[in-house]
């Protein structure tokens, strides 16, 4: 069963079209990476799921059509978008953060104990959870975004960049928590990684995009094995 | 001696209007961005409203809560048709929107109300009370004790309430607000219509006073943009110490300072500013706010 | 009027260019007669008009050019105008009254900069609205210099016996000569590398600082030349109105003056002309609607401009001067001819009173 379906999807800021033609499928419970070199277009096929980018084509969550409607109702379907530079709230704390990420939910108790789970989750936040999020290192920040976005209790986790910036083993452990989330919550995940190899560690299947296009998809053993695509879109 | 107490206690009175009015500021600028010149002249349009009221036979308490409704609706609605345009883009010319709004506020007052000064009753007696041999009116006690529980509500409402949690995200960041599904364009319009109605319980504290002309805060705002400055953007309570500070200086300069006197006391908040900035040369707004909503 | 169109949109290049170095020539001849034809109650108004455009200029090089929103402008012209009255009245050399009347509020304008530059952003807007507020008092205040309340008048700049000129034309003269001078000088400066060193402050000051430019010291030197700029005009105001009160600086006009510049066009030399036309001439026309909706209608003109012109009336003269030939084609015969010959008909026709001054 699809939960989300990206068909022919343009995009663009301004006159510059940014996106032409990106197709996608994120079956329910699984999780699909977008791989590419830089400026091939995969932050804004995000972008344009959460309807931050003037789109064209065809968006179909969970049976409906969602091109074109406001972010913020876009979110309140279950889409959670953690975006690329992270997006904490700089001068709340790390619990007023998660508190933010629970706004649309008005079950109190699930909200507290969602955010024992975040901790659970990232212990790193454990003992900064009264600290401002702007006080935080990189991975941490990284960890509160992922936290403050399942906090809504989404259905589809919008995951672009997460490795950004990170020493590999904070990028690591980032990952390895995303994969521990993605086996006990059964979210489903669209992953837009720079570094191929960390995606593989979470995603099922990955399309590749070039100058705006999906030109490759396959599930990611096809896609691990072929050296020269590997190569030329996933450095290295 | 006496006076000296008197004096302190007036001028933490009128003190709290400017900080009522400066209050009314940071919640705009912490919900937009942007420092709303307009924010006097939409109290004063608010004092007329209640004063128009009060003129209709409705009872001073409820013509005032009505202003304060009122002002909140209006508040909303120049956010959604007039500022939200200007909000993400230069905020020079967002200032010079407000003040476009201030002269239009001035124009329609003066225009429906003229520009005489009109009678404003006071929610408080102008009787003194005696304490330790000094004398005080009820209304400066009146006056500063409203501003205080005002002030205690809002910092109630962002520090523990989800409305308040959401306005200050949207604040920070609307993009990431909006990705957690807080509905932001509603949120700012909440921002201003708290502000606008804060506004109007300072107009309506005010107005017995300076009796109600359309021009009536326009040294208020002036005081009010003055404690913003030396309390800091972001610090409500910066801001209230700030102005409550303006108003007890003001009122000793111009009784133990010749040269400074009635007619110039509002130069006060000013040679303040002026002489902190040579003390903290990196400017007021350099990081290190310490108090935090 | 179609065919001469037709005759421009057919130009070469070379017919252009020549066109563009004689339109200067034509302005100052036009400058040079108009005071000679026109009636005194108009040339009265033209030299309103310079006093104030050349203010509006002043608070285009800070606000416009340089992007630091100032609601003081008014306050140095103010002042240049009491330097002028007091000098004037102690009968100083004009030649000393002016060069005061520029220096005291360019130092003036200094001082307050070094401290509000320091803010930086929207806090220069707050702390010089401080300007007018703290102005009026001061003015009446310090009663020696400046009459108090009562304010000063101080008459000077009679047209001299050679000229064979009535007083309002030479007044006019001497406007044009000292506002075109200004004008031509803040033109070049704002075209020159200043102008694009200020261009990058206003837009970015990080950017600004990451080349090595200190924001604060161009912020500074900025609203140092608008003081200065503002003093000048407030000489000329002295010459053309003869007299100023605390009222001359009050926050309303500070106001007023700000939103003549923005609807005028911020950062356009045109368009301080124009301001200056707005700030004159509009309350004058809403005074004769209903003197109690003055205001209202100046909000309401200001919040139309921005919404609908953000770049203000010289917006739509820019155009005129760029794309000469697209504009030849299209565009519907210029709107201002007709006004400006009913005016100066209405005008001729209004019983002239007696001119001062030696025929």
């Amino acid at each position: 069963m699809t939960l989300l379906e990206l068909e022919d999807v343009t995009a663009s800021y301004g006159p510059v079209q940014v996106l032409d033609g990106v197709s996608l499928s994120v079956p329910e419970n699984g999780a699909v990476g977008i791989l590419g070199a830089n400026g091939a277009g995969k932050t804004t096929t995000l972008r344009a799921i959460s309807a931050t980018v003037r789109t064209g084509g065809r968006i179909v969550f969970d049976g409906e059509d969602i091109r074109g409607r406001r972010p913020d109702k876009v979110a309140a379907l279950g889409i959670a978008h953690v975006p690329e530079g992270r997006g904490t709230f700089g001068d709340l704390t790390v619990r007023e953060n998660l508190r933010v990420g629970a706004y649309l939910r008005k079950d109190r108790k699930g909200i507290e104990s969602d955010i024992e789970y975040c901790l659970d989750l990232f212990p790193n936040l454990q003992d900064r959870i009264r600290s401002n999020a702007s006080a935080l290192s990189g991975g941490e920040q990284q960890m509160l975004a992922v936290g403050r976005a399942i906090m809504s209790k989404p259905r589809l986790l919008l995951l672009d960049e997460a490795s950004l910036g990170l020493a590999p083993t904070t990028a690591k452990a980032v990952y390895d928590a995303i994969r521990r989330l993605r086996i006990e919550s059964g979210i489903a995940m669209v992953v837009v990684e720079q570094n191929a190899n960390l995606a593989f560690t979470v995603v099922d299947s990955a399309t590749v995009l070039e100058t705006g296009r999906s030109v490759l998809t396959g599930t990611s053993a096809e896609l691990r094995g072929m050296d020269e695509i590997r190569r030329a879109y996933l450095g290295g | 001696m006496a006076t000296f107490i008197q004096l302190i206690v007036d001028g933490l009175s009128t003190g709290s209007v400017y900080a009522a009015i400066a209050l009314a500021l940071v919640l705009v600028h912490q919900a937009t961005g942007l420092i709303n010149f307009a924010q006097g002249g939409m109290a004063v349009l608010a004092a007329y409203s209640a004063w128009w009221l009060l003129s209709r036979g409705v009872p001073l308490v409820l013509a005032i809560s009505a202003s304060v409704l009122l002002s909140f609706a209006f508040g909303a609605v120049v956010e959604r048709w007039l500022m939200r345009r200007f909000e993400r883009g230069d905020p020079d010319t967002a200032v010079v929107v407000t003040i476009g709004l201030l002269t239009l506020i001035t124009g329609v007052c003066g225009w429906l109300f003229t520009y005489n000064n009109q009678q404003f009753p006071s929610l408080f007696s102008l009787d003194a009370v005696t304490f330790l041999g000094v004398s005080v009116s009820q209304r400066s006690i009146g006056t500063t004790v409203v501003i205080v529980v005002v002030m205690l509500l809002l910092q109630a409402l962002f520090a523990g309430t989800k409305l308040g949690l959401a306005l200050r995200a949207v604040a920070i960041n609307p993009q990431s607000a909006a990705f957690s599904g807080l509905p932001v364009e509603r949120l700012l319009m909440v921002g201003w219509g708290l502000a606008a109605a804060l506004g109007a319980i300072a107009g309506a504290l005010v107005a017995p006073q300076l009796t109600l002309t359309p021009g009536m805060l326009d040294n208020a705002l002036v005081y009010a943009l003055a404690a913003v400055i030396l309390g800091g953007l972001s610090s409500p309570i910066g801001v209230v110490v700030a102005a409550w500070m303006i108003g007890v200086l003001e009122n000793l300069a111009a009784v133990y300072v010749p040269l400074i006197g009635y007619d110039l006391k509002v130069a006060v908040p000013f040679i303040l500013i002026f002489v902190v900035l040579v003390v903290r040369p990196q400017g007021l707004f350099g990081r290190k706010t310490v108090v935090r909503v | 009027m179609a065919g001469a169109r037709m005759t421009t949109a057919a130009l070469s290049d070379r017919q252009r260019s020549w066109l563009r170095r004689a339109g200067p020539l034509l302005l100052v001849v036009v400058l040079v007669v108009v005071p000679l034809v026109f009636p005194e109650s108009v040339n009265e108004t033209i030299a309103r008009i310079g006093v104030f455009a050349v203010a509006v200029l002043g608070l285009n090089v800070v606000m416009g050019y340089a992007g630091q929103v100032s609601l003081g402008q008014i306050f140095f012209l103010g002042l240049g105008a009491y330097v002028t009255a007091y000098g004037v009245s102690n009968d100083w050399n004009i030649v000393v009254v002016f060069v005061l009347a520029c220096l005291i509020p360019a130092f003036v304008g200094l001082l307050v900069a070094l401290a509000a530059a320091r803010l930086g952003g929207l806090a220069i807007a707050m702390v010089t609205v401080a300007l007018p507020i703290v102005g009026v008092p001061l003015a009446k205040r310090l009663s020696e210099f400046t009459g108090g309340s009562q304010g000063l008048s101080a008459r000077f700049g009679d047209a001299p016996e050679w000229s064979g000129l009535y007083d309002d034309q030479w007044r006019l003269y001497l406007v044009l000569a000292i506002g075109g001078a200004v004008f031509l000088l803040t033109r070049n400066l704002v075209r020159g590398k200043y102008g694009r060193v200020l261009g990058i402050v206003k837009k970015n000051e990080n950017v600004a600082s990451s080349v090595g430019i200190s924001p604060y010291r161009y912020k500074v030197l900025a609203f140092t030349l608008a003081s200065l700029i503002g003093g000048v005009s407030g000489f000329l105001y002295m010459l053309v109105i003869q007299y100023t009160s605390p009222e001359t600086m009050s926050f309303g006009h500070s106001i007023q003056l700000l939103a003549a510049m923005v609807i005028g066009g911020a950062a356009s030399i045109v368009g301080s002309v124009l301001g200056g036309a707005y700030y004159v001439l509009v309350p004058q026309l809403t005074n004769l609607v209903d003197p109690s909706l003055t205001a209202l209608l100046q909000g309401a003109v200001l919040l139309v401009v921005l919404f609908v012109l953000p770049g203000g009336l010289a917006s739509l003269a820019r155009p005129l001067g760029r794309g000469r030939r697209s504009r030849a084609r299209h565009d519907p015969a210029p709107l201002i001819t007709p006004s400006a010959t009913t005016k100066s008909g209405s005008a001729a026709d209004t019983p002239e009173t007696e001119r001062q001054g030696h025929p």
